[in-house]
């Protein structure tokens, strides 16, 4: 088959004009919720006030709503590309939307109407302990957001694997199995877009199903107290179905790296064993990882959390050695002219290998013990997910919408958003190493340092995306009607 | 401390990625007139880091697993004196009894949880963590720790458990020996 970045199908009209939708409705949030993120580190740093109710609300809609677009976004990047090989349905895409909507109202409603705050993990049984500062109703709001949006995933993600299994015959052919054990030629294999869509769909079907089952669990124990379940398998369901979305929205978003890098280098994405292999691996280990959000619960099987660590270490191996390693070799001495699209997709491969080190380490159970629940865990999440996904989606928004216009200010916005949320994360780092915990609103005297860095890395960060998520949406209209650009 | 040893081994690998990101997009603009040899070199290149990776991964995880938090691992060294003590965590307090040490001794805190899921974190009186377990409601965790500092160490809770999380602390006083 092909190893070319393009694929066989043109994107209609409507299709594309959906993507977009997509692209404006994260790009909104994502200013909003970096906005809530910013006044959270702002009061951290006390340099404004802010109550503690508010601090932990703010911190819950900041969780849920960047994972939500960091999924919306994510998907955007995938159906758009993986539609180029497979048939999907516009109609599926746009409920998807729609669902999403939906529960975005829903869960802003529970926090800004109803005070909930039981953070985006509501780790049972939190949501029903409240301290009588949200109702049930808000917290159930909340619940009910959250399924509303997996309803609208578990549509989109069973609508690509009909495509996929429509032109591949079954999903061990759409992820390369055989290639990547060197059954089958490595040119026989499906392009990178559909491989990493099959991994998506495996494992986020999954996880849904995980996570649907303790949301209703959770619904249920709201409303009748007595019906109680044990608190160690719930919050095992609960990581399992939380590491996994917000892992998926990594490997939807990285299809950006593999279409839009070849077009700027010229040089065909290389997808050989190795290659096949990796997204293999990663589907297991995605699925397997998860206890090590639990090495400090001793009384989870000690094989189970063993099992956490070496499986952290390993996941590792497919994203530096192969993604980035393609990443690095794609680029090198490729005669590409740099523009604020191709920097920003090279720029997320870079985020989420850097990323990834802090968080390997921190799934070693020697380290956890000292960092687990600092602020070193928002700093490695924040160095993938900030510098890393929404890097390569950024870069998605940027090419899809910058067809016709002028950079104008994207070098600016491009630099701003890499300087100041590299100070950003590393503040968080920084403090996480001086056992900052995360998730409080007041800070020690001596903590204050490292809160003051952090906002100011994060204003100049936010400043930065503006500058990039503005001139997208100001060129919106231009992108509707710039067609099929998959002569670009 | 274990944290100043990992912020610093994180800062040296992940600046030494950032460079190597930098020089190849450094170099990018320039354009190389044959591929091959490059590409070629390159997967021997990622041949050596991959042995290197499984070397480093093998020898990293067989040192820090061989020093496990858990009570099954943490036998209290010979001779020293065992401390049984109750923690108990509640929505926004910890009662923890006793809370006096001597230097020496090794604490054994059996942690539960009467409500939702908290966090119990032994900040030393430096402020830094020197071990944790989580607190959850129907299970009693043990962690075990043997002071070696005179002064107040802190507990902390370190899992998000409502708008009163932050002010859930305690202390534990230990004197010389
Ligand atoms: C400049 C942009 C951003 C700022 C200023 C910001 C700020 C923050 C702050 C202050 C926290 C709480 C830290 C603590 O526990 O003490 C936080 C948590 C979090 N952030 Fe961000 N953030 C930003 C971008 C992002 C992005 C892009 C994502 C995901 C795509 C994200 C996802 C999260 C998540 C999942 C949490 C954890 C919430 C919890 O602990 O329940 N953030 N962020
Ligand atoms: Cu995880
Ligand atoms: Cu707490």
């Amino acid at each position: 088959m092909t190893t070319e970045a393009i694929g066989t199908r043109s994107t209609p009209i409507g299709a594309r004009t959906a993507v977009l939708a997509y692209l404006a409705v994260s790009g909104v949030v994502l200013l909003l919720m970096m906005l809530f993120g910013a006044t959270m580190r702002l009061a951290q740093a006390q340099w404004i006030s802010l109550d503690p109710t508010w601090f932990y609300i703010i911190l819950t809609m900041h969780g849920a709503g960047m994972v939500g677009i960091a999924g919306l976004s994510g998907a955007a990047v995938m159906w758009y590309f993986v539609g180029r090989y497979v048939p999907v349905s516009t109609a599926v895409f746009l409920a998807n939307l729609g669902f999403f909507l939906v529960g975005a109202v829903l869960i802003l409603g529970s926090g800004f109407i109803g005070g909930f705050a039981a953070a985006w993990t509501f780790l049972f049984p939190l949501p029903a302990h409240s301290g009588s500062l949200w109702s049930i109703n808000a917290a159930a709001c909340y619940l009910f957001g959250l399924i509303s949006i997996g309803v609208g995933f578990l549509l989109l993600h069973l609508d690509i694997v009909r495509g996929i299994l429509s032109v591949y015959g079954g999903l061990g052919a759409g992820l390369g199995f055989k290639q990547g054990f060197g059954l089958a030629p490595e040119d026989t294999g499906p392009p990178p877009a559909v491989a990493a869509s099959t991994m998506v769909a495996i494992v986020n079907i999954v996880g849904i199903v995980f996570g649907a089952a303790i949301l209703v669990m959770s619904l249920v124990n709201l409303y009748v107290p007595s019906f109680t379940f044990n608190a160690l398998v719930a919050k095992n369901m609960i990581y399992l179905f939380g590491h996994i979305f917000i892992n998926a929205t990594i490997y939807m978003a990285v299809i950006a790296v593999y279409e839009i890098l070849p077009r700027y280098t010229h040089r065909a994405w290389k997808t050989n064993w190795a290659f096949y292999l990796a997204w293999v691996m990663s589907t297991l280990m995605v699925l397997t990882v998860y206890p090590h959000h639990l090495l400090m619960d001793f009384a989870m099987p000690t094989w189970a959390l063993v099992a956490g660590q070496i499986i952290s270490w390993l996941s590792g191996l497919p994203v530096l050695l192969v993604t980035a390693f393609g990443a690095l070799t794609n680029t090198y001495r490729s005669g590409l002219k740099w523009d604020a699209a191709s920097g920003l997709v090279f720029l997320g491969v870079a985020g989420w290998a850097i990323g990834v080190i802090p968080a390997i380490l921190d799934g070693t159970i020697a380290i956890n013990s000292v960092m687990h629940n600092t602020q070193w865990v928002p700093g490695h999440f924040h160095t993938y997910l900030l510098l890393g996904m929404i890097a390569m989606m950024l870069g998605f928004m940027t090419w899809l919408g910058g067809a016709k216009s002028p950079l104008g200010l994207a070098p600016v916005g491009f630099w701003l958003y890499l300087v100041g949320g590299s100070i950003f994360v590393l503040a968080f780092l920084s403090a996480g190493s001086a056992s900052v915990p995360r998730r409080y609103a007041v800070h020690l005297q001596a903590w204050l340092p490292y809160d003051e860095i952090g906002s100011i890395g994060a204003c100049l960060a936010i400043a930065g995306v503006a500058i990039l998520v503005v001139r997208f949406l100001a060129g919106l209209r231009s992108a509707a009607a710039g067609g099929d650009d998959s002569v670009r | 401390m274990i944290q100043d040893v990992v912020w610093g081994v994180s800062i040296v690998l992940m600046g030494s990625l950032a460079l190597v990101f930098a020089w190849v997009a450094a170099g990018a603009d320039i354009s190389l007139p044959d591929y091959g040899p490059a590409i070629a070199s390159a997967y021997r290149l990622r041949g050596w880091l991959f042995a290197a990776a499984v070397i480093v991964l093998i020898a990293a995880n067989w040192r820090t697993l061989a020093e496990l938090p858990y009570v099954s691992a943490a036998t209290p060294a010979p001779g020293a004196t065992v401390v049984p003590v109750d923690a108990v965590g509640e929505q926004w307090d910890w009662m923890v009894t006793p809370n006096a040490f001597k230097v020496g001794q090794t604490a054994e805190f059996h942690v539960s949880s009467k409500d939702v899921n908290h966090g119990f974190a032994l900040y030393d009186p430096g402020m830094r963590i020197v071990a944790q377990v989580q607190a959850m409601p129907g299970y009693t965790n043990i962690l075990r720790y043997t002071f070696t500092q005179p002064g107040t160490y802190h507990v902390l809770c370190l899992e998000y458990c409502g708008v009163n999380h932050h002010n859930m602390k305690t202390d534990i006083d230990v004197a010389a020996q």
